[in-house]
């Protein structure tokens, strides 16, 4: 047993046929090439559909939703802001299971008829049914705490406005995707609006992310915006509006406060008004934002503009008497009418007892041309560019067409039709210095743009004019203590089925203060007052009083006018130190 | 020859094994950027009410109603202010002696 290698014991020395070998190497050989062959099928032939087959199984494409901006107000006041909510749906198909006290609490939770629920949970060949959209997500997560059978969540945005009604209609509204319908919401969406983005990744068993396969594409967030409204003087504004609707049972009111120097827009409040947070309440006639889409005929507020012509053009002087006929004038074959009976009065006479009769002979020395091209530069018949959707142009006809008698009522405010805001904006060519401003509702930076109508000299005249017209003489209820105030008041008679009606007024008052240097414009206006009085200087002057009273207060404004002091200047100076 | 294979497969393992640590770390990295990033969106929502809540704690009706009927406060008037005009440039205290009415 010498030098006999393990291998080559004899006892195990068999002698196997050849073939045997042959075979298990022919055999591995063709092992080898159907694995070959599987893997050319798969990496080569079948790859790109068992690629997509896996991608499908652990690829993800996410969309990255992006927020839309907030709207701030001028004091950093947020107005408008986009919150999380989910949108609450049921697959009807899975929900057969649900018990009847699940759907009990179900429709409770969502505040949905249970009757009107169960016929939603039972809607047959729909896989997707929304049962109610923009929950919050406290609710939420109640109702995913019921496990009902079939009822998902996906997430959603909702649009949440703090101030409610007072801002409804400069804010406006989105829909329930979120894309803007009404007011600054609508006429800034694609500043407000972001672009969403969109990741692919990876994700493991249990669904967390576990890589991008590709770049991230960002999404952007929609820019903020911050409006030129002050909250503050909005809710005065929405206030003092509030309390003329029901003093005089009105059928709406409007104002507009307008900072003079800027251009800015500083309230802009319409009663009645709505609640753009609940939805039910989006429709009708309340949304409608009546300063910017109403359009009428202004009546007296409108005698400055064409008193200023004729001082402007030289026609007529500051000292010229004007016969007012006591107050009854045959004109081109109609009677005109003054309230007050007056037999001669000069210009300012004219504007403090608002006579019509006066601004007839006034305007029989001017053409029609020269009053047209007037109007048309303060802006009439032209839709004012403020960032609001729905600005009316207003209704100012070619010159060539008036008839002398429209010619005569134009001069008073007659036969031509504007909204609020384009007379607030005229109005401020009188508070500047004859430089009419472009308004802004959205903050500004730098100074305006504007456009000159009137020679400086011109509109302190007229600045004295209009201080007369809300004076002790005028429209006297416009006043306010400390300050001076310039304005006027106007009565209009409403259009009625084509004519004039003699039930139906519309009362406004225009003015801006204080006189020496103004500050703010404001505009208020009154539709159908109909408790008794309808005169603007009794219906809407006092609205002017408490809006401008209590905004220049707001504002820090220095009094220009004298008033009696309650307090001691030396006591107060001994608290100071 | 024996030995250069030696060192070579042991860096083979070192590269193969500091692979898999990678990975895991780069995971492991990723996961705490997407909850830190679920964490930032979170305190971003979470913000926004809060605005949302001081805007509604702030607004002017609430303010209004609080300061008439709570604290039975009544609107300035300039007949019960007292006006003080700005010091003049120097900034020195006898600037507030110009008090007027």
């Amino acid at each position: 047993m010498k030098n006999v290698p393990f291998f080559e014991n004899p006892i195990t020395r068999v002698q196997f046929p050849l073939w045997r070998g042959r075979l298990i190497l022919i055999m591995m050989l063709v092992g080898v090439c159907i694995l070959l062959g599987r893997a050319v099928y798969l990496q080569g032939i079948n790859r790109e559909f068992l690629q997509e087959q896996g991608g499908k199984r652990y690829e993800r494409t996410l969309t990255l939703p992006a927020n839309r901006g907030k709207i701030y107000d001028r004091n950093d006041v947020v107005v408008a802001a986009s919150v999380p909510a989910k949108g609450v749906w049921v697959n009807p198909e899975q929900a057969k299971a649900a018990s009847p006290e699940q759907i009990k609490a179900l429709a409770e939770l969502l505040e949905i008829e249970p009757a009107v629920l169960k016929k939603r949970l039972t809607e047959e060949g729909r896989t997707f049914v929304y049962l109610r959209r923009q929950v919050p997500l406290d609710k939420a997560r109640e109702v995913a705490m019921l496990k009902v059978p079939g009822v998902y969540q996906i997430s959603e945005m909702r649009r949440i406005y703090p101030e409610g009604e007072l801002l409804a209609h400069v804010i406006g509204f989105t829909d329930l995707d979120g894309n803007g319908q009404e007011g600054v919401e609508l006429s800034f969406d694609s500043v407000l609006s972001g672009t969403p983005g969109s990741r692919q990744v990876l994700r493991d068993r249990l669904g967390r992310i576990v890589e991008d396969i590709r770049d991230v594409h960002k999404p952007t967030d929609g820019s903020d915006l911050r409006l030129s409204i002050d909250t503050r003087v909005q809710f005065l504004v929405y206030q003092a509006l509030e309390h003329a609707v029901r003093q005089n049972k009105a059928k709406s009111a409007s104002a507009v406060v307008v900072d003079a120097r800027s251009g800015e827009i500083l309230a802009l409040a319409n009663y009645p008004s709505f609640d753009p947070n609940d939805r039910s309440e989006l429709h009708g006639d309340k949304i409608r934002n009546r300063i910017l889409t109403d359009t009428f005929e202004p009546g007296s507020i409108l005698k400055p503009f064409t008193m200023a012509l004729a001082l402007e053009m030289g026609r007529i002087n500051l000292q010229t008497r004007i016969n007012t006929e006591n107050g009854e004038y045959q004109y081109q074959g109609h009677r005109i009418r003054d309230v007050s009976r007056s037999s001669a009065l000069d210009p300012v006479g004219i504007l403090t007892k608002s006579s019509n009769i006066g601004m007839v002979k006034i305007s029989e020395k001017l053409t029609a041309q020269e009053m047209w091209s007037q109007f048309t530069e303060l802006g009439f018949g032209q839709s004012p560019s403020i960032g609001l959707p729905g600005a009316a142009p207003g209704r100012l006809r070619a010159w060539e067409r008036w008839r002398p008698i429209e010619k005569a009522t134009m001069a008073y405010g007659y036969g031509i039709s504007a909204s609020l805001l384009q007379i607030a904006r005229a109005y401020t060519a009188f508070a500047r210095n004859g430089d009419m401003v472009n308004l802004t509702l959205i903050k500004r930076e730098g100074s305006p743009a504007t456009v000159p109508v009137f020679p400086a000299e011109l509109s302190r005249q007229m600045r004295t004019m209009l201080e007369s017209a809300a004076g002790p003489d005028g429209a006297k209820l416009a006043s306010v203590q400390g300050y001076r105030v310039a304005g006027k008041s106007g009565t209009a008679r409403k259009i009625v089925n084509g004519g004039y009606s003699q039930s139906q007024y519309r009362s406004s008052f225009v003015g801006f203060a204080p006189a020496s240097d103004p500050r703010i414009v404001v505009a208020v206006t009154v539709d159908e007052p109909n408790a008794g009085h309808y005169y603007g200087g009794r219906v809407a002057a006092p609205v002017f009083a408490e809006i401008t009273g209590r905004t220049l207060r707001m504002l820090g404004v220095k009094p220009d006018a004298p008033f009696e002091s309650e307090v001691l200047a030396s006591n107060a100076v001994e608290v100071l130190r | 020859m024996g030995r250069a294979v030696f060192v070579m497969s042991l860096l083979l393992m070192l590269s193969a094994i500091s692979l898999v640590t990678a990975r895991y770390q780069s995971r492991h990295l990723y996961n705490l950027n997407e909850q830190l990033h679920a964490q930032a969106v979170d305190l971003n929502v979470e913000w926004r009410h809060l605005q949302l809540e001081r805007a509604e704690l702030a607004r002017n009706a609430r303010v209004d109603e609080i300061a008439r009927n709570t604290l039975k406060m009544v609107p300035i008037q300039p007949s019960r202010t007292l006006y003080i005009p700005l010091p003049a440039e120097s900034g020195n205290e006898s600037g507030k002696e110009g008090v007027r009415p």
